[in-house]
């Protein structure tokens, strides 16, 4: 159960304030799987920061009652010079979970071989991205955070990406922002559009893509 | 209480973190950490000799050397990591459970255990070597490497507060640190400096940690200048005002 009450987050430019999300009023059950629609720009990715916790509002309030991600894929947190092993130990204690479990799993999951004990500046960016994927899978969380991407990686391990997150349907939810329509029908039963700050929700999928794709 | 011990978990999670970063990249990582202070304490030992003084009376001239620049590396280091720990870690960030603090206090308590090793591993090496061992109060000398460290840790939470409006204060940390080479009694006791040159080294906060340590350390080192609660409240307001950047650069800083 994820509630955000009268959230509002502005950006300082050189035009005055660009006022991101303006009082906005939304929660996630925890259950349901959503997707948030919108453009390049209009705050998609802030909005999940916000969720999240890594950003804090301006004003208004983020209530979390459940494990929360970080947004999926993300492997800036990642320090060059630690191996892959070293940096999913640190992730693992920072989120109090069992650190021996986790580094099996990303091991396992990641298929990196030996260059799981070597430092991560010397991997190309799918092995990152497969790395950071891996870890966020490792973690049991009650929600998954999804940035544009559910899946990375070649086809065979997309497919891979895709059956994990299958397999935690039925624990585990998704909030997915993304400009694909063909991304959220895939995962989301709601959905909502993001624009001028402010969620319009609806029922189904369609009836968002029609006013999507209306603008 | 469950916000605790996610901090601490953090805090320990970070330390680790910083270690193999630090040191873990050579095999002899940890030697460097010594190399640098012996290498000064050589200079002055030959300086000592050429000049032809005497190290304070009741006290050995290389012990004397160590109470003085171990403090001070403690206090120039945990500053300067501490200050450099928002722009060295910005990715941490984006995990909420990390806060900009816990990056310096994890910097700033590895500083404290380097230099707590390296105290004790010159210390007692002087003290095998001389064959004898003699600490007038264990918990004094302590305190003044707990003030070093306090003083290191207001200063660099200032300056990384500070650099996340102004990153240009960054590079005014070096020219402001430098002089303090000279201006904190690392090679020289204070009771030997002049009346009113004296009043003016006082002013210096780290000189009063230095000073302690030397109190602490020798049986009959003379220390009647000295007055702990002066750099405690230089602690306290630093820390006080790089607090509260702290709390307003949160919102400040740019994730993406």
């Amino acid at each position: 159960m994820i509630e955000l009450s009268k959230v509002t987050k502005a950006y300082p430019t050189w035009n005055g304030l660009n006022v991101v999300l303006d009082a906005l009023d939304c929660s996630f059950d925890g259950r349901t799987n959503v997707g948030i629609l919108g453009r390049n720009g209009v705050g998609k990715s802030t909005l999940l920061r916000l969720i999240s916790g890594t950003e804090p509002p301006d004003s208004g309030e983020v209530i979390r009652r459940a494990e929360v991600s970080w947004p999926i894929g993300f492997s800036g947190g990642f320090n060059g010079s630690l191996t892959g092993e070293e940096n999913c130990r640190f992730v693992a204690r920072i989120y109090g979970a069992d650190v021996d479990e986790v580094v099996g799993f990303a091991m396992d999951f990641a298929e990196l071989g030996e260059y799981f004990q070597m430092p991560v500046k010397t991997y190309s960016s799918g092995m990152r991205a497969r790395l950071a994927f891996g870890l966020s899978m490792a973690i049991e969380f009650d929600v998954y955070l999804v940035d544009e991407v559910i899946a990375v990686g070649d086809a065979q391990f997309q497919r891979k990406c895709q059956a994990a997150f299958a397999d935690r349907s039925d624990r585990s939810s998704v909030i997915m922002v993304s400009h694909s329509m063909a991304t959220v029908r895939a995962y989301c039963q709601r959905c909502a559009v993001l624009e001028d700050g402010r969620l319009h929700w609806f029922d189904s999928v369609d009836e968002a893509q029609r006013m999507y794709e209306a603008g | 209480m469950r916000g605790i011990f996610i901090q601490l978990e953090v805090i320990y999670a970070l330390l680790i973190r910083e270690m193999k970063t630090r040191f873990g990249a050579h095999r002899l990582g940890y030697v460097w950490a010594l190399i640098e202070p012996v290498l000064w304490i050589g200079t002055f030992v030959v300086v000592y000799y050429v000049f032809g003084h005497q190290p304070p009376p009741g006290t050995t001239l290389i012990a004397f050397l160590v109470t003085g620049f171990v403090p001070f590396d403690l206090f120039r280091d945990a500053s300067a990591h501490a200050m450099m720990s928002i722009s060295g870690n910005k990715g941490l960030l984006f995990y909420p459970q990390v806060r900009p603090l816990d990056l310096v206090i994890a910097r700033v308590l590895l500083e404290a255990a380097t230099q707590l090793t390296v105290f004790t591993l010159l210390m007692g090496g002087e003290a095998l070597y001389i064959g004898q061992l003699h600490v007038n109060s264990l918990l004094t000398t302590l305190a003044g490497l707990g003030l070093a460290a306090g003083l290191g840790a207001g200063l660099g939470l200032l300056f990384c507060g500070l650099s996340v409006f102004f990153p240009t204060v960054e590079r005014l940390y070096t020219p402001l640190i430098r002089p303090l080479f000279w201006f904190s009694a690392l090679f020289y006791p204070v009771d030997l400096v002049p009346t009113v040159a004296r009043k003016l080294l006082l002013l210096n906060p780290l000189v009063h940690a230095i000073e302690l340590v030397r109190y602490g350390w020798f049986p009959s080192y003379g220390a009647r200048h000295i007055d702990p609660s002066y750099p405690a409240l230089w602690i306290l307001v630093m820390l006080f005002f790089g607090l509260s950047l702290e709390r307003v650069a949160r919102r400040r800083l740019e994730l993406s």
